[in-house]
């Protein structure tokens, strides 16, 4: 089995890895890309750009989202920024820089060949983004602003307002706009990938369902790329948006897609807590607030006083206490599982005690309201509008969510997965954000697959191919559509008692309990065997109201959960054989004394690669592709 | 171009804005020649300006009177225009409805725009029937002119009666209703106000309405109240 | 906790475009003054499943008011009563027990309507691809510090730029126009020297489009900036006729 994950990384130097790619591949001629038909789904950063790029080049391009634009991918929620290596600020920045930041930030889990990549062409986006009519923010005379952002040692995040994410998705929707004007882009909007048509070996096709209509279509091309985002809704809280799923992604894997390292998670720690049963999804706050705002809880459980009567000596300000060098800038995964800490200990505040407090109210005394108003007014305002609560009187509540998921579809160097022909992009992939991933740089990944990666790999692959003749109406087409169509009957025809939303929420809490900040092996096997219970419980006593021919939400979010249903297995499985502290990934049996992180990098310096079982879900084979590391050390961090 | 602009959601803004603003100087040219019957008891002065303008300006004034009819008929029916387009838009009106307020423009105003639009046009055809082909009274022989048309007794005449007497006043209301969101619509409409003079412009519109409408009103209530 | 309240909803169902359309009064036994206002809704989705009944269905995804996916006219004003905040933002702390709320949808022969309050802003995409760009395809852009471009442009860009599509502005203009939409885009790029080399195009493109779509005409009622999640001002308006006017009277391209 040894020789299936070929990751395909070029030779040569780190430094000429790309530059020897690029130089070695096919090419398509340009008359002959017009005879291609590329189905790209999702129409975030990393579809957008791609679907754009490949458009421009002569590709026809079918585009597919299951929002009814382009322009809602949930990339536009990224509110910091983008990082780059220009060194604009002249404060020592280079490729070199942001790699090693990268790959460290990683927990050292990621490629060494994909991350440096990632960190040379992150230039090329800035420019690229410009000169779209990215609304960048300036200096006054001109030029670019730079901020620095989640600890980095130097000014190389590019933003605009907190907005970035909205921006760069906009710029890319305005670039497909464009090849949709034109007519090289055929865009499908309310469209759900339901399944991936594999005809000898290759991926050729995907199976929709329109979201308006309920018809369900075939699609043939030459190759599928999915972008279809992360899927950080298996917790049911998190801070993606209500459609994000893994839908596509898990389709595939069902197809014979390897799944890589599921169990990454990164949980942010600045979110606005949970008010109540009803609460549907979480909102975060940038973490620069952490720079001006100090995190405590009383030091006595159950402690019911109101926060400004509790006077300072009884006050825990517990990161500043346990990393005195960090205080409260420690990386996010730090805050997080520190927060968690404290409110079992019953030290939690709030109505449902499951936060901890952030307070100004130092700082404010200190730099005065106006400061801290200039820095943080629409934060400030954000949290007001949400919990009705003035910040600037009462310290600000804030508890830890689900953000961001570095696992994803197993790629090789060109971003193709197991199956030739698949393609998969963005936060999709599992590729380059190792165990952790830091701020500002998703939105570079995002676009630096889409924009500067795929438009390679893709012609190389159509150029060395023989992609046979085929037509949607093949066995294989009929099979996949027969499939779906029969989940969707099952679906409607259960007419149980629960809803989709209470197993939903009853999975996110077997996910966050036990494969959330803070693991133990006893945790994730009552995981792995909850889940597959509810799965069993679901199929049988679901209720989804309405027709399969019509617009019905609930139809589209059962189809969904059940997919996270068998995805949330997995992560437990994933968490399980993973016996090392790393990233987002922490196992209570493997940490120092002093309660850190404990990596093992003689063991576990691989990524896990799952393939699906057709015979039995509940027994998928884990493949090992090994990290090499030729050109950084392995380092501990830490941040006392 | 002309038709292009006649009938593209933009040109039509500008032509409704350009016409308003000619519309609005035209009335007020008109309210600072009505306060010519104040000059004097007799009327001479306010006898002399009608004068004038009708026999001394020779085919200017003809060449005005033209210009003014086009302009009125092109306002008229872009607003007209407009206002079935909206029906088009939305068919089907909200249940319930209301402004947002803040930095709203709605108003009473703004939303009668054709109502009041079509008043003013009914009553000026009225006006023109009631005074330029109203009776042609005689003046005494002035210096330099002598006999010329007593356009001032049939004010004072016309003014004296209640139908007259209340509903011009009525109506300049009405104009100063259509001009309160009128102006600085015009100006919007131009292209010509930038973020921080909106409520600049828009205040200005306001007191230009309403200094149109006061103007107006001060000759037939001074009349009707035998100020005069 | 927080103290329960009862909240009355007269919500537009329409099981399609065809079909008709009538209010159906439902109510809320225990809103809690934390839910948001989709929340609200989510919570009557699921008392009405329990009973047997078809769910409201409406848009929705980001909830955190950037993605314009929501978008319910809420007791006559688009968003609801909450200044510069999309609906999914609305808190029901607002309302106060026994409250009863009206809830429609967009209303736009341009918006048709899909289902109950979900209505079809595709119109707004078609804006887009007619001129909502500029033309640079990938790998051809400059260094991306050779275009100096002040601060005032890039920020005053930025305000137009921050759009979020939701078609407020034309659900709560009287004449359903979809000026300030256009106009932002329009906007937007006319403060940014990229977009300068296109900007007649851009402009009459657009216009054109957007007429053709069915949206009224802008009577300048500025009611599009009251309900604007993100405040965009009607300044997009002004500067989007400037250079429509410049464009048709250049008369080229």
């Amino acid at each position: 089995m040894a020789p299936v994950l070929d990751a395909k990384i070029p030779a040569g130097r780190l430094q000429d890895k790309w530059d020897n790619y690029k130089n070695s591949i096919k090419l398509v001629n340009p008359a002959n890309k017009r005879k291609h038909t590329i189905l790209v789904v999702g129409t975030g950063l990393a579809g957008g750009s791609a679907a754009a790029t490949l458009a421009e080049l002569g590709y026809n391009v079918k585009a597919f989202t299951i929002l009814d634009s382009a322009r809602r991918a949930h990339s536009i929620a990224a509110q910091g920024g983008i990082n780059a290596a220009k060194n604009y600020p002249n404060d020592g920045d280079t490729i070199w820089r942001l790699f090693y930041d990268t790959i460290k930030g990683g927990d050292y889990r990621s490629r060494e060949a994909n991350v440096y990549r990632l960190a040379q062409v992150s230039n090329n986006i800035i420019d690229q983004c410009v000169a779209q009519g990215v609304p960048f923010a300036r200096e006054y005379g001109g030029l670019l602003a730079n901020r620095s952002f989640g600890g980095a040692q130097v000014e190389r995040t590019f933003y605009a307002r907190g907005q970035t994410g909205q921006q760069l998705l906009l710029g890319a929707y305005a670039a497909m706009s464009r090849q949709v004007a034109k007519g090289k882009i055929q865009m499908h909007t309310r469209s759900e990938m339901l399944d991936l048509v594999v005809i000898d070996g290759r991926a050729r096709g995907i199976i929709t369902r329109n979201l308006v209509t309920g018809e369900i279509e075939r699609h043939l091309g030459d190759a599928v790329l999915l972008c279809t985002g992360g899927y950080g809704n298996v917790y049911y809280l998190s801070t993606n948006a209500k459609n994000c799923n893994v839908t596509a992604a898990w389709r595939a894997y069902r197809r014979g897609a390897y799944f890589g390292n599921p169990c990454f998670t990164q949980i942010h720690p600045t979110c606005i807590p949970v008010s109540g049963e009803y609460q549907s999804k979480l909102t975060l706050m940038s973490e620069s607030l952490r720079n001006d705002g100090r995190v405590w809880v009383p030091k006595q459980p159950g402690d019911s006083r109101r926060p400004t009567e509790i006077p300072e000596e009884e006050r825990d300000y517990f990161l500043e206490r346990r990393y005195p060098s960090f205080g409260n800038l420690v990386p996010r995964d730090v805050a997080s599982r520190n927060s968690k800490y404290v409110c079992d200990e019953g030290r939690g505040v709030g109505e449902t005690q499951l936060a901890v407090y952030l307070d100004f109210a130092d700082s404010i005394q200190r730099l005065g309201r106006n400061v801290i108003e200039e820095r943080y007014g629409n934060l400030f305002e954000m949290y007001e509008r949400i919990t009705g609560e003035n910040p600037y009187q009462v310290p600000m509540r804030i508890y830890p969510a689900v953000h961001y998921t570095m696992g994803g579809l197993w790629v090789d160097y060109e971003l193709q997965s197991t199956i030739p022909g698949l393609f998969v992009l963005g936060e999709a992939n599992f590729s380059d954000h190792g165990g952790n991933r830091l701020g500002a740089s998703a939105l570079m990944q995002g676009l630096a697959d889409g924009y500067f990666v795929i438009p390679y790999s893709l012609g190389h692959y159509i150029a060395g191919s023989r992609i046979e003749a085929a037509s949607t109406a093949h066995d294989a087409f009929e099979a996949a559509e027969s499939e779906a169509r029969g989940r969707i009957q099952k679906l409607l025809t259960i007419k149980g008692n629960r809803t989709v939303t209470e197993f939903h929420r009853d999975l996110g809490r077997i996910m966050w309990d036990n494969v959330g900040m803070s693991r133990t092996a006893d945790g994730l096997r009552i995981a792995v065997d909850e889940i597959a219970a509810l799965r069993d419980q679901f199929w049988q006593d679901v209720f989804v109201p309405g027709e399969p021919t019509t617009y019905n939400k609930n139809l589209e979010f059962a189809g969904r959960v059940a997919d996270f249903l068998e995805l949330g297995e997995l992560m437990a499985r994933d968490a399980l054989i993973r016996e090392e502290s790393c990233g987002g990934h922490f196992r209570e049996e493997f940490q120092s004394e002093d309660g850190e992180a404990l990596r093992n990098d003689k063991d576990f310096t691989f990524v896990s690669a799952w393939q699906h079982n057709p015979d039995d879900i509940r027994k998928p084979t884990m493949h090992k592709e090994p990290l090499a590391f030729e050109n950084v050390e392995l380092t501990t961090r830490s941040y006392k | 171009m002309l038709t292009k602009l006649y009938h593209s959601p933009v040109g039509k803004k500008v032509v409704t804005g350009i016409t308003g603003i000619a519309l609005t100087l035209f009335v007020l040219v008109h309210m600072t020649g009505n306060l010519a019957f104040f000059a004097d008891e007799t009327g001479e002065a306010y006898n002399r300006y009608s004068h004038f303008l009708t026999h001394q300006l020779g085919l200017l004034f003809y060449a005005i009177e033209i210009v003014l009819l086009l302009i009125f008929l092109l306002h008229l029916s872009i607003g007209v225009n407009i206002w079935l387009g909206k029906r088009r838009a939305r068919p089907r009106p909200y249940d319930t409805y209301r402004t947002a307020g803040g930095p709203s423009r709605q108003t009473v105003s703004s939303r009668s725009m054709v109502l009041t639009g079509v008043i003013v046009l009914a009553f000026t055809v009225w006006h023109l029937v009631s005074f330029k082909y109203g009776t042609y009274y005689d003046s005494p022989p002035y210096d330099g002119v002598g006999v010329i048309r007593d356009i001032a007794l049939l004010v004072r005449e016309r003014f004296a009666t209640p139908l007259y007497g209340i509903g011009y006043p009525a109506v300049m209301l009405l104009l100063a209703v259509h001009l309160r969101h009128g102006v600085w619509s015009a100006f919007q409409s131009l292209g010509a106000v930038r973020p921080a003079a909106t409520p600049a412009v828009y205040g200005a519109g306001t007191l230009v309405g309403i200094a149109i409408g006061i103007g107006f009103l001060v000759l037939p209530l001074a009349i009707f109240f035998q100020f005069v | 906790m927080a103290h329960s309240m009862r909240i009355n909803l007269k919500i537009w169902r329409q099981a399609g475009p065809d079909a008709p359309g009538r209010f159906e009064t439902y109510a809320v036994e225990e809103a809690n003054p934390h839910m948001s206002f989709l929340e609200l809704l989510d919570v009557l989705n699921e008392q009405l499943i329990k009973e047997g009944k078809e769910p409201v269905e409406f848009d929705h995804d980001c909830r955190e008011g950037i993605c314009g996916s929501c978008g319910l006219v809420v007791n006559g004003v688009a968003h609801g009563p909450q200044k510069r905040t999309a609906v999914c933002q609305l808190h029901m702390r607002h309302y106060g027990d026994g409250d009863t709320i009206v809830v429609e949808p967009w209303r736009a022969t341009a918006f048709p309507l899909i289902r109950d309050l979900v209505v079809d802003r595709s119109a707004f995409d078609r804006i887009m691809a007619a001129g909502g760009y500029v033309s640079v395809s990938t790998g051809n852009a400059p260094d991306a510090n050779a275009v100096l471009i002040s601060k005032v442009d890039a920020e005053l860009a930025m305000d137009y730029a921050s759009c979020i599509g939701c078609g407020a502005s034309v659900a709560a203009c009287p004449n359903a126009s979809a000026s300030l939409f256009t106009a932002a885009k329009v906007a937007q790029f006319a403060h940014l020297p990229q977009g300068h080399p296109e900007r007649r195009r851009r402009v009459r493109s657009m216009v054109e489009t957007m007429e053709a779509e069915g949206f009224g005409d802008c009577s300048n009622h500025a009611e599009c900036e009251a309900v604007c999640p993100k405040g965009i001002s009607i300044s997009a308006i002004a500067t989007m006729r400037r250079e429509y006017m410049k464009a048709v009277l250049s008369g080229s391209d």
